[in-house]
């Protein structure tokens, strides 16, 4: 046990979440190695954002229902005291938002945004704080960072603020990065230089990070593993890839036939019905209302089963 | 910022032209001569002429009006008919500054108050305490002041003893006596704006918190605490200021009405006390002066608001 | 395609009187807004009913039966001058009502119309028009009024055109702004290209979107006229006794405040009772026609 310890950062085991009547996460288990990236694969309302405020620790119970465990280097964090999780955020564990025009205090300069990890986790003083600032400015490649310390983030471009963002949540140097869909409320032309620059930096830095992503391909690209949701559940996991050179799951299938990347237009096809509300779950196989593939056998749950380096949760596969 | 200030001033300038005109035009139509007032019952055509000559009443109104004014920007506001007294000391000297210590003050403890309360009733949502808050706020935002002022005196004044009933020292001679002598007085005015105060808080907090950054600085690992005083209200302190500067006029009203209950010299009871004496020197005075202080506060608020939201503050 | 036979204003979202059942429907569901409908409504009863549930002469002045405690002779006391204070009780709703409604539909009346115009005529008339209301509101209510009063002297007429002088201007700069914003709407627009005068845009278009807000504003001020209106005459500057005026009985039982609390005590209850329920009943209609507002108007 000890050296699977060493080699694993994070490890979510059965992680279910529950708020009110809605089932958000179901039976959620993966691992995060050290040094490793995984991707969160999945359309909107699979629960793709709900882990990540999970594994940071803002959504816990009483606020949801809670059960299974997330370890993060050992400890386990479900039922870490609020006042020890707090020395883990910003810290150790870094969140980057989705929309960093929404994610900044409008009436706090960029220099103040900064600061407040420096002095809480690390206790720099304001001389040591501002040099800190500028130093992780110019490590995200914003040019003028003294000048920009004193913006308010309405001054900056999109582009600007998600760095501000970045510089943000690796002000600590954090052992993982969590980046929740960092580029889909930026310009197309900035999407690849962002994700350029926190892989770059994660990498710099030895650091796990994890994606929260809903384009197939983009994950293929940067991350090692992909895990695949659907309505809360993990349908389909394996290495980047292989996944997306040999998708089984039908739902897999169907994301990597949306997928742009896949060349030509004709081979779009759009997975038919909608991801079902979270109240009212169909019993069995979650995905067979919508699968071509769907019998009278997915009316049971299929189990996720390991196959080589792979996982994967469909009769058919 | 400059540009806003001075477009701003400007606005403020011709405001202030239209009531000055007002109050000239109020003068005017004044019922009562002037001249047969200042003259007593005993006058002669010949001394009532010279008199009339010499207030200048022959003149066109506009001419009138331009030394009217003239006078009233040298402070030289005319005499009182009932105490003889120098109406620009009267009004500018002695009551102004009683209304602005009780405005403040109520100010004061009403920020104390309904700002916290807000804040919990916010936090604690749909329970007892939210609920109690709540009930407290429309209350107090109903109550009348003047009848408010009354059970007060009553209760902590007359029964309890802890206050004096009535009277006035001035806080910038005895501060201590004076604030204890202005407590109930505040309390009575601060009522009507702790419940304002606590509603707008509590709302706009609710707002704020469902935001981003809320979210994304505790992801930060800031405490509950920090975000809810540092991050979520400076947000909130805005919509507070507006709301504050739109009720001004509330509370203007309330501090003529407690000045009245408690019988503090402020610029209500002066107004009060010369409308009652139909002393209209008096009341045009009070109801200019009111008026420039409703126009300059309302333009220290929007200044105020600006400098308190960024991204009003370099746009201009 | 076949050009239509006639050319129709188009149909603004909602009908009249299906806004209106729909409106009435919002107030309805919030429950602190069906309290203050069901105060506010015991009240109007009371004051409509008053010569019929009052046991005195209002104004019957009895010094023998001066601050009489609340018995059966005289269900709530009597005031110093021994007039009955259960029956002044209920000719003071009667013109607190009176007075406050009143008012603010004067008020109401000639803001709509001032705002109606600046915001149709444009040009000099806007700008004299919102001058003289920019004049109106750099005043203080109360200050405008009890200005207003001096000038005219007390009493109930007076006080009527004085209360609704100082209503005037932020109904006139509501109206305005509405207005503005209607006319830039493309349905006002396409109306005005397809030839429909322009007085049937405003009743139809202009009117119909703007009465919303006006009811909301009316609703706030109705509370505000009533509080005025009884400060006032608490002050002495407004109505005059011995007419039966809760702010007059306030200021009447203030003396007697240790010996007799119910003088002042019960029309002062009274009086904040109604303020509460007229407030609660304008939030609720605020809530119902105009959300965008929120909590800060």
């Amino acid at each position: 046990m000890d050296t699977l310890a060493d080699t694993t950062l994070l490890s979510l085991d059965a992680l279910s979440l529950a708020r009110g009547r809605a089932d958000v996460l179901d039976n959620v288990t993966f691992t995060l190695g050290r040094g490793q990236t995984v991707g969160l694969i999945g359309e909107s309302g699979a629960g793709k954002s709900t882990i990540a405020l999970a594994i940071i620790g803002l959504l816990r119970a009483p606020q949801v229902a809670l059960r299974g465990s997330i370890r993060f280097d050992g400890v386990e964090l479900t039922t870490l005291p609020e006042s020890e999780y707090r020395r883990l955020r910003g810290n150790r564990i870094g969140l980057i938002f989705q929309d960093a025009t929404a994610a900044l205090n409008p009436c706090f300069t960029v220099g103040a945004h900064l600061a407040e990890p420096l002095s809480r986790h690390l206790g720099l003083q304001a001389r040591e704080r501002r040099q800190r600032s500028i130093e992780l400015l110019e490590s995200v490649g914003i040019g003028e960072a003294a000048l920009r310390l004193d913006a308010f983030p309405h001054e900056l471009s999109g582009g600007m603020q998600q760095r501000v963002m970045i510089a943000m949540a690796l002000a600590c140097d954090p052992q993982l990065l969590i980046a929740d869909e960092p580029t889909s409320a930026l310009d197309v032309t900035i999407q690849a230089q962002i994700m350029e620059l926190i892989l770059e930096r994660v990498r710099a830095r030895a650091a796990s990070a994890i994606f929260v992503l809903h384009d197939l391909a983009l994950a293929a690209q940067v991350c090692d593993r992909v895990v695949v949701l659907y309505a809360g559940q993990v349908v389909e996991e394996a290495p980047a890839a292989e996944l997306f050179a040999d998708p089984r799951h039908p739902y897999t299938r169907a994301l990597r036939a949306c997928s742009i990347e896949l060349g030509e237009r004709d081979a779009l096809v759009p997975i038919p019905g909608a991801v079902p509300g979270l109240e009212d779950l169909p019993g069995g196989c979650r995905f067979a209302p919508r699968c071509e593939r769907a019998s009278a056998r997915c009316a049971q749950t299929p189990p996720l089963v390991t196959d080589g380096t792979r996982r994967i949760a469909c009769w058919h596969a | 910022m400059l540009n806003r200030l001075f477009a701003q001033v400007g606005q403020t300038a011709l405001v202030l032209f239209f009531v000055s005109v007002a109050s000239f035009v109020f003068l005017k139509l004044a019922p009562g001569d002037p001249v047969s007032l200042m003259l007593g019952s005993d006058y002669n055509k010949d001394s009532y002429d010279k008199l009339f000559t010499e207030l200048g009443l022959d003149r066109p109104w506009a001419a009138q009006y331009a030394s009217w004014l003239g006078d009233f920007v040298t402070g030289d506001w005319g005499r009182s008919f009932v105490s003889n007294e120098d109406i620009f000391r009267l009004a500018v000297m002695q009551a102004l500054p009683v209304t602005l210590c009780l405005a403040a003050y109520a100010l004061v403890l009403a920020l104390l108050i309904g700002i916290p309360a807000g804040v919990l009733s916010a936090l604690k949502r749909d329970t007892w305490m939210d609920l109690c808050a709540t009930g407290v706020a429309v209350f107090g935002n109903a109550f009348p002041s003047f009848y408010l002022g009354i059970v007060l005196i009553w209760v902590f004044g007359v029964g309890l003893g802890w206050f004096p009933t009535l009277g006035f020292v001035a806080p910038w001679e005895n501060l201590l006596e004076g604030l204890w002598y202005l407590t109930l007085p505040a309390i009575t005015l601060a009522a009507w704006y702790i419940g304002l105060i606590a509603r707008v808080t509590r709302a706009s907090l609710l707002d704020v918190l469902g935001h981003s950054y809320i979210l994304a600085a505790r992801a930060r690992g800031e405490g509950s605490a920090r975000v809810v005083w540092v991050h979520a209200m400076r947000n909130v302190l805005m919509p507070l200021t507006t709301t504050i500067g739109l009720q001004l006029g509330g509370m203007l009203r309330g501090a003529v009405m407690t000045e009245v209950v408690f019988a503090l010299p402020g610029l209500g009871m002066m107004i009060t006390a010369a409308t009652l004496n139909r002393e209209y020197t008096v009341v045009q005075a009070g109801v200019m002066l009111s008026g420039l202080l409703f126009v300059i506060v309302n333009l220290v608020v929007d200044q105020l608001y600006t400098w308190l939201d960024p991204r009003l503050r370099r746009l201009a | 395609m076949s050009a239509p036979r006639s050319m129709q204003v188009p149909a603004v979202p909602a009908t009249r009187s299906g806004a209106l059942a729909e409106g009435w429907s919002a107030v309805w569901a919030q429950r602190s807004a069906r309290w203050g409908m069901g105060i506010v409504l015991a009240y109007v009863l009371a004051a409509l009913f008053a010569p019929w549930l009052a046991t005195h002469d209002p104004v019957a002045q009895a010094v023998e039966a001066a601050m009489q405690a609340p018995s059966t002779a005289h269900w709530l006391g009597t005031d110093s001058f021994g007039q009955d204070i259960y029956s002044r009780l209920l000719y003071g709703a009667r013109l607190a009502l009176a007075i406050g409604f009143g008012s603010v539909l004067l008020g109401m009346v000639a803001g709509v119309a001032l705002g109606l115009i600046a915001g149709l005529a444009g040009g000099r008339i806007e700008w004299a028009i919102m001058r003289v209301v920019d004049g109106l509101l750099a005043f203080p209510e109360l200050i405008l009024a009890m200005a207003f009063l001096a000038v005219l002297g007390p009493g109930v007429d007076n006080l009527v055109y004085a209360l609704a002088l100082s209503f005037v201007g932020p109904f006139a700069r509501t109206v305005r702004s509405d207005v503005l914003q209607v006319r830039a709407q493309p349905y006002v627009e396409a109306a005005r290209l397809m030839g429909v005068p322009m007085r049937e845009i405003v009743l139809r278009h202009v009117l119909l979107n703007v009465a919303p807000g006006i009811v909301v504003q009316a609703g706030i001020r109705v509370s505000i006229a009533i509080l005025l209106e009884s400060g006032l005459s608490f002050l002495g500057v407004g109505v005059v006794p011995p007419t039966p005026d809760w702010g007059l009985m306030i200021a009447e039982g203030r003396a007697f405040i240790t010996m007799a609390p119910w003088i002042s005590g019960i029309p002062g209850l009274a009086l904040a009772i109604l303020l509460v329920a007229l407030n609660l009943l304008a939030d609720g209609l605020r809530d119902a026609l105009d959300p965008r507002s929120g909590e800060t108007r």
